[in-house]
């Protein structure tokens, strides 16, 4: 078997589960775990927008939240507030969170390293404050509730919605699975070869002619969809939308998964939200304070396995089933958002 | 007006605590290129640390020596054991001190508990000032902050250790190749930062409360300054603390605190797209 | 085509604070010709470099490429317009194989924004690539990650890189610094064999090489030409003797 053969059973095998896991789940473990899961898809996707921008394109977000936030309060306000179907309001969640993204993109990726990773927190700030003083609105420190529109009806009282938990099941998995179908597209494509350039060298791929810029922003605007789409469903999810997911602390999360998911890898940030979530909801019944477990598992992920488990997934698959030799490990292989220095020998 | 006063006030005695702190968040970065999401939580454990010391000894002045000692023996240990490791990826340093942040605090809540605490001040009394009765804690902490930073300064640029710090931050590779034991100043930077911020817990516990996630609250501030005055420009840092503070102050006192604190968000913004290395880039440096 | 100016470098001028590291640069680049820009460190070769390559901005003056005046036009335009460059710090994708650093040069020219395309069906990247992996002969190395390449080597993709987008004019910047004496000979080798097809302009430190391989050589120094002409002009040249070549009275 070769390694990409390994691979792609990884991923049928993660679709056969991922499709049965309302009826194979249940077998195993609590019922109420069918949805966990499909809360673990939804925050791996605001992972994977983490991921899209740091492990492909080298700019570490920690404003993600803010545009998985976007999505909510799309949903919320445009069911609630302004009236709107199912579909309309999740066209507007993800549609205000991809337009937030644009905007706040144009600014932010002017900057990059540091700055970026400041500049993105920042905007995800002032959004969080506004939302929480936009009472009316937004409903401050409460947040906004609503009831389920219906997907679909038939004539006089048939109709699909996502009340129904198999319903509701599906269509996530069916969002999420199409948004890593659509991402897996890109990265294939020379748009997603240009992207890793950018993280590479980002002076080396100006010098070759690639619009540096517009390949930031085209990867800031894609990971501000993704996070919209998980921010929208999470808002059908739990039929609410509130500030305090815009805060800094679940950007926070999301980098956290991503990285111990493993960056660069389209599957980890999955992984990532998978194992953290699930050890939230195993632990934090047996011991209060888990969460330094968590911190503790971010720093020696960070310092011995950088890669995160994707990481060492890819290596241990090229050890058993040979293949390219993988790279090592080591922290200086981490991706780095190189600094801006000058080019050349004479600096200001 | 009064209300005016005693805020503006009160903004200038915040900003030099911050300014204190911000100095700390801003060495780390400018020595080791760190961008350290726990040092709010270093804080923290400095306000945290003091209520303790007044709990077990009932007497608050000791604090300000223990609780540096304190903060620069956990810095020291936290440089060895998380931040040398990951030296030479400066994007996962973020991730890293985001881990030790969660640390920090889940280990205050378990220890201390999550119910926010406040300090009696170790002097009660009110002296008359601008037209209306002003705290002399307020006074003393802004007279040690001022000190701190003083001596901060003079560390800086009398002592062997503050030379080689400043040898570093302007070359590492060159001060290596001249024999600074580079490795050893990173450790003193770091404890050092900690040791500072801590010390601002000391000096702020009596006036704010105490409280896990007091350095969340803080961190985003600290930050601004830090911006605002030009990564890694110490004097900038200090500067831009103290302007910050008292202009939030000033703004509190006309509209809602958090609209102040947008406000200041905004203005953090747009220091960053148009002058990302402060707007004292230029004078110092 | 020779004589023509494919370069006009118009009085140049860049200040950092109150330092002018170019005073005011004025050259033309012909066409057909092997250029050489020498001149002692410090003396602005390298920002002039990043000047007209739009790395850095200039405090005054034009730059017209092709008769077309490219001041202040991005990085990625100035590519674009068949301008190519290498750097004193020899500067490739580390992680990426040799392959894809060759295949995302040639893809630039056919544009990038194409997220629902497959990389692997750009036919004339493929085969850019490949060809140039074979001309460089970095054929075995194809699929080595660049960082795991030799020095001579890392700077032979480079050259690559840049030929791989079809330049107009390569700019290389003391492309044989630090290589050892058969990696220069391949490299100087290289140089002269793509001077034929493709005008040239290098800045060089080693005088052997310079002499040997330019047509027409610019002196600079303190940020201004000081002379300019042919290598044996330039030999006999008091002022540059004075300057560069080590026959200054208070040395």
């Amino acid at each position: 078997m070769t390694p990409a053969k390994v691979h792609r059973l990884g991923y049928v095998l993660f679709a056969l589960f991922t499709l049965t896991a309302p009826w194979v789940l249940p077998l195993f473990v609590d019922g109420f775990w069918v949805d966990i899961y499909s809360e673990m898809l939804i925050w791996s996707l605001l992972a994977a927008s983490v991921n899209l921008l740091f492990g492909y394109v080298g700019l570490l977000s920690f404003g993600q939240a803010l545009f998985f936030g976007m999505g909510m309060y799309g949903v919320a306000i445009g069911v609630a507030k302004i009236g709107l179907g199912f579909w309309p309001a999740f066209g507007f969640g993800i549609f205000l969170a991809t337009g937030m993204a644009l905007v706040a993109g144009i600014f932010a990726v002017r900057l990059t390293w540091h700055y970026f990773a400041i500049i993105t927190v920042v905007f995800s700030l002032i959004f969080y404050f506004t939302a929480l003083s936009w009472k009316p609105l937004t409903g401050g420190d409460d947040g906004l509730s609503f009831s389920m529109p219906p997907m679909f009806t038939f004539g006089e009282d048939n109709e699909i919605s996502l009340t129904d938990p198999t319903v509701q099941y599906y269509f996530i998995v069916t969002c999420v699975g199409l948004c890593y179908a659509l991402m897996a597209l890109v990265l294939r494509s020379p748009l997603g070869r240009a992207l890793v350039t950018v993280k590479e060298n980002d002076m080396r791929a100006s010098l070759i002619g690639l619009n540096v810029y517009l390949i930031r922003l085209t990867a800031f605007v894609c990971a501000g969809f993704l996070a919209g789409v998980a921010g929208s469903l999470f808002a059908f999810f739990g039929r609410y939308a509130s500030a305090s997911y815009m805060f800094y602390h679940v950007s926070g999360e999301a980098v956290v998964w991503a990285i111990i998911g493993g960056v660069g890898t389209l599957l980890g940030p999955v992984v990532g939200a998978t194992l953290l979530i699930t050890l939230r909801e195993e632990l934090s019944h047996a011991w209060e304070h888990y969460l330094i477990l968590v911190g503790v598992i971010v720093i020696l992920v960070v310092v011995f396995a950088p890669k995160g488990l994707g990481g060492l997934w890819l290596a241990l698959v090229n050890r058993l089933f040979g293949g390219t030799k993988a790279p090592p490990a080591r922290a200086e292989d981490a991706p780095r958002a190189t600094p801006k220095a000058g080019p050349g020998e004479e600096k200001p | 007006m009064e209300l005016v006063i005693a805020l503006g006030m009160n903004g200038i005695v915040w900003g030099l605590i911050i300014a204190l702190i911000a100095l700390g968040l801003s060495i780390i970065f400018g020595l080791l290129d760190i961008i350290n999401i726990a040092h709010g939580d270093f804080f923290m454990v400095g306000t945290v640390l003091a209520w303790f010391v007044l709990e077990t000894t009932g007497n608050y002045w000791l604090a300000f020596f223990i609780v540096p000692v304190i903060g620069f023996a956990m810095g020291a240990l936290i440089e060895y054991t998380v931040i040398q490791p990951i030296k030479n990826a400066a994007a996962l340093s973020i991730v890293a001190t985001f881990g030790l942040s969660i640390i920090l605090q889940e280990s205050v809540r378990g220890t201390f508990g999550a119910a926010p605490t406040r300090l009696v001040p170790p002097i009660e009394t009110t002296v008359p000032l601008f037209g209306l009765e002003y705290e002399v804690y307020r006074l003393f902490a802004a007279l040690v902050s001022i000190a701190a930073i003083v001596v901060f300064f003079g560390f800086l640029h009398r002592t062997k250790m503050g030379t080689w710090m400043r040898a570093v931050r302007f070359d590492p590779e060159t001060a290596t190749a001249m024999g600074i034991p580079a490795r050893r100043v990173y450790i003193v930077t770091f404890a050092i930062g900690f040791a500072m911020a801590a010390l601002g817990g000391v000096v702020a516990a009596p006036i704010t409360t105490v409280d896990f996630q007091a350095g969340v609250d803080i961190l985003p501030f600290c930050f601004m300054a830090v911006i605002i005055g030009g990564l890694g420009n110490l004097e900038g840092t200090v500067a831009a603390a103290v302007m910050l503070a008292f202009f939030e102050g000033i703004m509190a006192s006309f509209f809602d605190p958090t609209i102040a604190r947008i406000g200041s968000l905004c203005l953090m913004s747009i220091v960053l797209l148009i002058r990302p290395h402060g707007i004292f880039a230029g004078a110092t440096r | 085509m020779s004589g023509q100016p494919i370069l006009e470098i118009d009085g140049i001028e860049k200040h950092f604070g109150g330092l002018a590291a170019l005073g005011g640069v004025y050259a033309n680049v012909e066409s057909g010709k092997l250029t050489a820009i020498i001149g002692p460190n410090g003396a602005g070769k390298t920002t002039l470099f990043n000047v007209i390559t739009g790395l850095l901005p200039p405090s005054a003056g034009r730059v017209r490429f092709l008769g077309e005046d490219i001041t202040d036009r991005p990085v990625h335009e100035i590519s674009r317009r068949g301008l190519a460059r290498t750097l004193q710090i020899k500067s490739v994708f580390n992680g990426m194989t040799v392959r894809e650093n060759l295949w995302i040069a040639a893809q630039s020219r056919d544009g990038v924004f194409k997220p629902f395309q497959r990389a692997s069906q750009s036919k004339r990247a493929n085969r850019v690539a490949d060809d140039l992996c074979e001309e460089l002969g970095l054929g075995p190395l194809a699929d080595q990650q660049a960082a795991n390449l030799s020095y001579g080597d890392i700077a032979l993709l480079e050259i690559g890189l840049a030929l791989a987008t079809e330049p107009k004019l390569l700019l290389l910047d003391e492309p044989i610094c630090g290589m050892g004496p058969a990696e220069t000979e391949q490299t100087v080798a290289k140089i002269r064999e793509l001077s034929q097809r493709i005008d040239i302009v290098i800045i060089e430190h080693d005088i052997e090489v310079v002499f040997d391989v330019s047509d027409e050589i610019i002196v600079m120094n303190l940020g201004k030409v000081l002379a300019r002409g042919t290598p044996d002009e330039i030999k006999s040249d008091a002022d540059v003797r004075t300057a560069y070549l080590g026959d200054d009275d208070d040395a």
